[in-house]
């Protein structure tokens, strides 16, 4: 399969990997390529709303001469598994296979882009890859795998209230049943016990790396950095690691109630690397 | 305060200036039809991000949401905490 009617190529194929195969489409560099470009989607529904937005940007990256591979991670998207199944672990496998294709299949320096929990699936893989990485582009990354449990744990809250219910649970007993070992289904999703202690886990901060410079995007009505991204990005230039804000105007294309998108953020995104790269 | 609170519901529940000149009369709960779960999360989220702060549980209550007044008291009061 190859084509998106609009006139750039991009190929569709399967990776084989553990527990079946993951979906990938890779959108070729127009002209001679400078780079290529790894993109690691966000969790549960934020893929799916930001799917139109990570095929705009993909084709803008082409545009300016990079090619793009995008992975569905195990039990996410059209990839083999049940998002039930899925463990972080599993997803960091699944980052490095498509790492590894990109290396087999393509020359130049390998930028990794991140939308929401994806920036910090591809941080950690960062962290424990073997294989260096030339830049890092974070969209609206998540801060604190904790806050985004509760978040993600709330959408029930939220529907009882809607519903005038009596809120039954609190998201701390809903914790306790995921620290038990049950999973919990959540807005449509399986959430079992491990993804979710995993991703408790994870913080922005303790995992931005030093040795690799990073472009962090943020995206709100007013189009400017907000006091708790600034705080996380002043704590990592602290520790060492290099990173820029950036912010733009715009609506949360991951979590929008209608489709949205976003081409400030698409510019910005795409004239930033043109500048890492000068 | 108030202006802000707007922008972000606004935003949040794309509104696209829908909600005008409103005041803090203005109801948001049961008059928006936008205002799903995803939606009331979505919000929730925007003002934690935009102003720094942590809603408890027991704070995701009808009566935070009923108006843009309300909204706007709830997010002062977590400020002045």
């Amino acid at each position: 399969m190859s084509g998106n009617g609009s006139g750039a190529p991009f190929d569709a194929f399967f990776l084989p990997a553990a527990g079946g195969e993951r979906f990938c489409i890779f959108h070729p560099a127009s002209g001679a390529p400078l780079g290529s470009i790894l993109y690691v989607h966000p969790f549960a529904e934020e893929m799916n709303k930001a799917r139109r937005m990570a095929a705009l940007q993909a084709r803008a990256f082409c545009a300016r001469g990079y090619n793009v591979l995008q992975i569905d991670l195990f039990g996410c998207g059209d990839s083999s598994g049940d998002f039930g199944d899925a463990r972080w672990n599993a997803w960091n496998e699944d980052v490095a296979l498509a790492a590894g294709w990109l290396a087999r299949h393509t020359e130049g320096p390998v930028h990794l882009w991140g939308l929401r929990l994806g920036a910090l699936l591809a941080l950690d893989h960062l962290r424990q890859a073997g294989r260096s990485f030339a830049g890092l582009l974070l969209w609206q990354p998540v801060i604190s795998g904790a806050q985004f449990m509760t978040q993600y744990l709330r959408l029930r809250l939220a529907s009882d209230m809607l519903s005038g219910a009596e809120a039954s649970r609190r998201t701390e007993q809903l914790r306790a049943q995921l620290v038990a070992g049950q999973s919990l289904e959540i807005a449509g999703y399986e959430l079992s016990s491990e993804l979710a202690l995993a991703i408790e886990r994870l913080s922005l901060a303790a995992l931005a790396p030093r040795d690799v410079p990073a472009q962090w995007f943020e995206i709100n009505a007013e189009g400017k950095s907000s006091p708790a991204l600034r705080r996380a990005a002043q704590a990592c230039i602290a520790a060492g690691a290099e990173v820029e804000l950036h912010a733009v105007r715009g609506e949360p294309f991951w979590s929008s109630v209608e489709l949205c998108e976003c081409p400030v953020l698409i510019a910005a995104t795409s004239d930033t690397l043109a500048l890492t790269h000068a | 305060m108030i202006d802000q609170v707007r922008t972000i519901v606004d935003s949040a529940l794309q509104l696209r200036g829908r909600l005008g000149a409103s005041d803090g009369a203005t109801p948001l709960l049961g008059a928006i039809p936008e205002l799903d779960s995803m939606a009331v999360v979505s919000l929730i989220t925007a003002l934690e991000e935009h102003f720094g702060f942590t809603v408890a549980d027991d704070e995701i209550e009808a009566a935070t949401f009923a108006t843009l007044g309300s909204l706007t008291d709830f997010v002062q009061h977590k400020l002045d905490a």
